[in-house]
């Protein structure tokens, strides 16, 4: 009866089915696979089955939804109020996460915050409370939107845990704030033309930037990326790293150096090529269980060239098919709210999903330079996974909460 | 759904994102078609080519046997049980499933817990077997093998004997995982001509045509001395590969051969089993802990039938690895057991040198050999007075010689002059290698005529006439000489290895022949001299004066001469080495027998009886041959 009352009378009040069947798909084949990426491992049949990663992904999961449910109880615009607390929050611990002591240290960058249970990623966490903030800030009339001082508050908004995390350093995740910002500003009216100038500024820069790093002398080199970050640049590109002047010896180690460092994205791209089109089965990948792949990164970063190893180029195709059904359902709910609130939220929360999903599947076939950047809800972490299911809770937000017509 | 035309109709800059989402994702599907199903196989095999293990399997190495095919050097057949880990994982798992205590346990202690419960389980099945032979395997050895070559069998218990063999055969089939393998060790009989055969090191590495890259290799080893040294590209073969499929874990899926082994070449030696056997007892019995050589060579061909050489070792003990303590005492600094007394180490050859005297100055035409000389039982020259064995008396060459007189020997040498003598000693090749086995041989030392021009005194002419002085030679070197002066003079060049046979019958070359009687020069002088010394070395043996009396064996016609040098050192004598050089049957000479003894008393009295015992042996050996019967029996 109260079913009844609620269909009849908030006929909209009920969750986008297809965006939820397709993040159920999603955290499905997460477990599955990173199961199958750690399987491999003799030691990993001998570890309680409570502190096997699989399992582990399946609380994250649960705490996502948790997290989904309760940010979908309250209506987003009543959330996006609360919106800038949430951003100093992360600025805050964006900040503390560079202070030695309380950022841990680990692979030569301060990303994480050692909660003992788990380890928190503020960056993560930053990404979605750009959008948030950003989706408040820009809802304003539109008139306000044309004023050079407004666009250059909205830059900095972007512009201050952009840098906080490039000082991690982490400079994909730096990166993956810059696309929902522009689709924001595109999608909430700024005048193209400042963003044209924008994005063509940016790529110059960028262009500019590449090309000083791999081809000009160390001094002349004005921003001074980290050695790691530089050496991803010249395997991406495929290029020496010897100096054109360097003597047989140097020339020798850092030959060596290349081909540890081209090492994962040769042995991804061996993972991926090799399942075919129909992949291999799940946990007969042999690429990973050998250790080619190398354990640290297979069931993270690089969880995609296990699943499409073992399930091929159906599989792939699978996922991508998953990951669309995600993004136009929220697309969907962009177009069918009435609100710029709403429409930039959806706007937000899709792009950032995304980049993640093409900056990552992208450096597993070697379109993209490797980065730490997570593929959402299968790559296993905390943060991620919870960041994705609450950006997820977002969307529905906005599909429950749209004002009907 | 109607997706994108609402979009369109409603908002452009929706419909832009929408429109750049739908490109993207288009590239992901075109990148991804193109690395997994455009270019999938070229990963595929990439994958595949990381997938496989190879494993080096060596060739069984060529045998090195004598001329009659008696084996010196041959790879036996051994038998090890073998673990394969691959059988035995479940069992692992079983095991480690029930010792585990409930509880939380550490990253170490889980690593420990799995190390112990291997072991333990691969010793339970071992000690299932019953075998009376005790597992060689530890828990460390265990634990690296596991860690580094975890898709390779692993030896459990070693050598087996075939009895342990049947009883494994009876039991095995209900024990998992484990199953009789056949390796190859390296065997040498009777550790005889140990010096000749020389001995292995162990080297896994590839030869210089064949594949470098293997994953596993199983034990291969390196001659480093002697013929296993010198024909080490022949014995050993071509090695094989076996690949092995390994599954997504590790373990060891299938395997097949992809190369077999080609196995190695043999070599038949000119060695005579049988001399070479009873040479080494002979020497063996000149005195306890004796240090010196015999040659045994065939004159008439330049063959050698037999090196001993004193102290020796056991090439086996190399198998398949030496111990320290072992290898110690083969470096002693005083015996040396590794050196080849006959090739690597130079001697003063004292009164044998007395033959090569004779020789020049019967050739100068000075030397009557009936004309008497009386001598007064010392020779003086200028103040120095040079002492004689042989006591003063009247001498013709052959009682000078079978007495061994300094006194009539340097007065010829004397007489004939130095150059004369240097002359007749290069034509022997003094001084200079015989090239039998390079890198086990010295060249000794000999006056050349530059030394004859600067600096040479009387005195120096009377030491090399003697034996002393500026000369030094091997043994091999004195084998070569005596072959020579009874032969009618060819100096040959020794012969050691007769042939090189394939061990594939149908092969291009099957046999590898090395010449025999490589002539290397003519001494080119009056036959009717070389009589004079081949009658007096017959009267020192058997004349009841002769210094070589010794040597005589009754029914055989042996001719010698004896030496004994003294080594000084600061102006005294310090040391004595004996020599005796022989031959027989006198009338056709076919057994060239050389006996070196370091610090013996006499050469008659050291080396002598070390030559009639092989003459003996020789003798027996030849009846026993000319029986047609027991030489087919003995084949």
């Amino acid at each position: 009866m109260f079913d009844a009352a609620l269909t009849t009378h908030q006929r909209r009040l009920r969750p986008d089915g297809l965006l939820l069947f397709a993040l159920l798909g999603l955290m499905a084949l997460g477990v599955a696979f990173i199961y199958s990426a750690r399987a491999a491992h003799e030691a990993s049949a001998l570890i309680a089955w409570h502190k096997q990663l699989h399992f582990r992904q399946i609380i994250w999961y649960s705490l996502g939804m948790i997290g989904a449910v309760l940010v979908c109880l309250k209506d987003y615009r009543t959330i996006a109020r609360w919106s800038l607390v949430f951003y100093w929050g992360t600025t805050l611990l964006l900040v503390a996460v560079l202070i030695p002591g309380i950022g841990a240290m680990r692979y030569g960058a301060r990303r994480w915050i050692d909660l003992g249970l788990f380890q928190l990623q503020p960056s993560e966490f930053a990404k979605l409370a750009v959008i948030l903030a950003m989706a408040q800030f820009l809802s304003r009339p539109q008139e306000e939107l044309r004023q050079p001082r407004t666009l250059l508050k909205a830059f900095g908004l972007m512009a201050l845990p952009f840098l906080l995390v490039l000082k991690e350093p982490d400079l994909g995740s730096a990166l993956m704030i810059v696309p929902p910002g522009l689709a924001m500003l595109y999608v909430g009216g700024v005048p193209t033309q400042f963003l044209k100038r924008f994005m063509g500024g940016g790529a110059i820069f960028v262009l500019l930037l590449v090309v000083s790093i791999l081809f000009a002398p160390p001094k002349w080199q004005v921003i001074k990326l980290e050695d790691y970050q530089k050496r991803r640049l010249l395997v991406y590109f495929g290029m020496n790293y010897a100096p054109a002047n360097a003597t047989p010896a140097e020339r020798a180690r850092a030959l060596a150096d290349q081909r540890r460092d081209s090492y994962n994205v040769e042995q991804a791209m061996i993972s991926v090529g090799s399942g075919g089109l129909t992949g291999k089965g799940w946990r007969q990948g042999t690429q990973n269980a050998l250790g080619y792949l190398p354990r640290g990164v297979a069931h993270n970063d690089f969880i995609f060239s296990v699943i499409a190893e073992e399930s091929g180029f159906v599989g792939s195709l699978f996922v991508l098919a998953l990951y669309a059904t995600v993004l136009f359902a929220g697309i969907r709910i962009a177009s069918q709210t009435r609100d710029r609130l709403g429409k930039l939220l959806a706007v937000g929360v899709v792009t950032l999903l995304f980049s993640h999903v093409f900056v990552n599947i992208g450096m597993n076939i070697r379109l993209m330079p490797v980065t730490g950047v997570p593929l959402p809800l299968l790559s296993y972490g905390g943060s991620s996974v919870i960041c994705s299911l609450v950006a997820a809770g977002l969307l529905q937000n906005v599909h429950l909460h749209q004002k009907s017509l | 759904m109607m997706l994108f035309p609402q979009i369109g109709r409603q908002d452009p800059a929706l419909r832009f994102i929408a429109l750049a989402l739908v490109a993207g994702l288009a590239v992901l599907l075109v990148g991804l078609w193109h690395v997994q199903v455009v270019s999938g196989k070229r990963h595929l095999e990439a994958q595949q080519n990381q997938s496989m293990r190879t494993l080096r399997v060596p060739a069984v190495r060529g045998q090195i046997t004598d001329r009659h095919h008696q084996p010196l050097a041959f790879d036996r057949p051994v038998y090890h049980v073998n673990a394969y880990l691959d059988e035995l994982r479940p069992h692992f798992q079983q095991e480690y499933r029930r010792r585990r205590t409930p509880g939380k346990l550490t990253r170490a202690q889980v690593s420990a817990l799995e190390k112990q419960v291997r072991f333990n389980t691969v010793s339970n099945f071992v000690n299932q077997l019953r075998l009376p032979v005790p597992m060689t395997l530890t828990e460390p050895q265990l634990h690296w093998h596991y860690t580094n070559k975890l898709a390779l069998p692993l030896p459990v218990v070693r050598d087996l004997t075939p009895a342990q063999v049947a009883v494994f055969m009876e039991r095995g089939g209900a024990v998992p995982g484990l199953d009789v393998a056949v390796a190859s060790s390296r065997t040498y009989p009777h550790a005889a001509a140990a010096h000749l055969i020389g001995y292995l090191k162990r080297d896994d590495s590839s030869s210089e045509d064949e594949d470098s890259f293997y994953h596993y290799r199983m034990p291969d080893f390196v001659g480093r001395t002697g013929i296993e040294s010198l024909f080490d590209q022949k014995l050993r073969g071509r090695a094989g590969t076996r690949t092995m499929l390994v599954n997504n874990l590790g373990y060891r899926q299938s395997e097949h051969m992809s190369t077999p082994a080609g196995a190695g070449h043999n070599v038949v030696l000119t060695l005579d089993l049988a001399i070479q056997r009873a040479a080494e007892q002979a020497l063996a019995t000149a005195r306890p802990d004796v240090e010196g050589a015999v040659v045994v060579m065939d004159p008439t061909n330049g063959d050698i039938l037999a090196i001993a050489s004193a102290p020796t070792f056991n090439p086996g003990d190399f198998v398949p690895r030496i111990d320290s303590d072992a290898w110690d005492r083969l470096r002693d600094p005083q015996l040396r057991p590794l050196i080849l007394r006959a090739t690597q180490e130079r001697y003063p050859p004292g009164s044998i040198f007395k033959i090569i005297t004779g020789l020049a100055a019967l050739e100068a035409g000075g030397l009557n050999p009936a004309e008497i000389f009386s001598s007064p039982g010392h020779f003086q020259l200028g103040r120095r007075t040079i002492k004689d064995t042989a006591p003063a008396g009247n001498y013709n060459f052959r009682r000078a010689f079978i007495h061994s007189s300094n006194t009539y020997f340097i007065h010829h040498a004397l007489q004939a002059g130095p150059d004369r003598l240097t002359e007749m000693g290069e034509r022997f090749f003094l001084g200079k290698s015989t090239g039998l086995l390079p890198g086990q041989e010295v060249a000794g030392q000999f006056p050349d005529r530059a030394k004859l021009r600067e600096g040479w005194a009387p005195g120096d002419t009377a030491n090399l006439s003697i034996g002393q002085g500026p000369v030094t030679v091997t043994p091999l070197q004195m084998a070569v000489m005596t072959s020579a002066v009874v032969n009618g003079g060819k100096v040959w060049w020794p012969r050691l290895v007769d042939r090189i046979e394939s061990p594939e019958a149908d092969a291009v070359n099957p046999v590898e022949q090395f010449p025999a009687a490589r002539l290397r020069g003519d001494l080119n002088v009056n036959p009717k001299n070389l009589d004079t010394i081949r009658d007096a070395m017959l009267a020192d043996v058997e004349d009841p004066e002769g210094t070589g009396r010794r040597a005589a064996v009754p029914g055989m016609k042996i001719g010698g001469k004896t030496g004994t040098a003294e080594v000084q050192r600061g102006g005294r004598n310090v040391d004595k080495i004996t020599w005796f050089v022989s031959f027989a049957p006198y009338e056709n000479p076919k057994y060239v027998v050389v006996v070196m003894i370091e610090s013996g008393s006499s050469g008659g009295g050291t080396c002598a009886p070390v030559a009639q015992k092989i003459y003996r042996a020789i003798q027996q050996l030849e009846r026993s041959r000319s029986l047609p019967s027991v030489t087919q029996v003995n084949r």
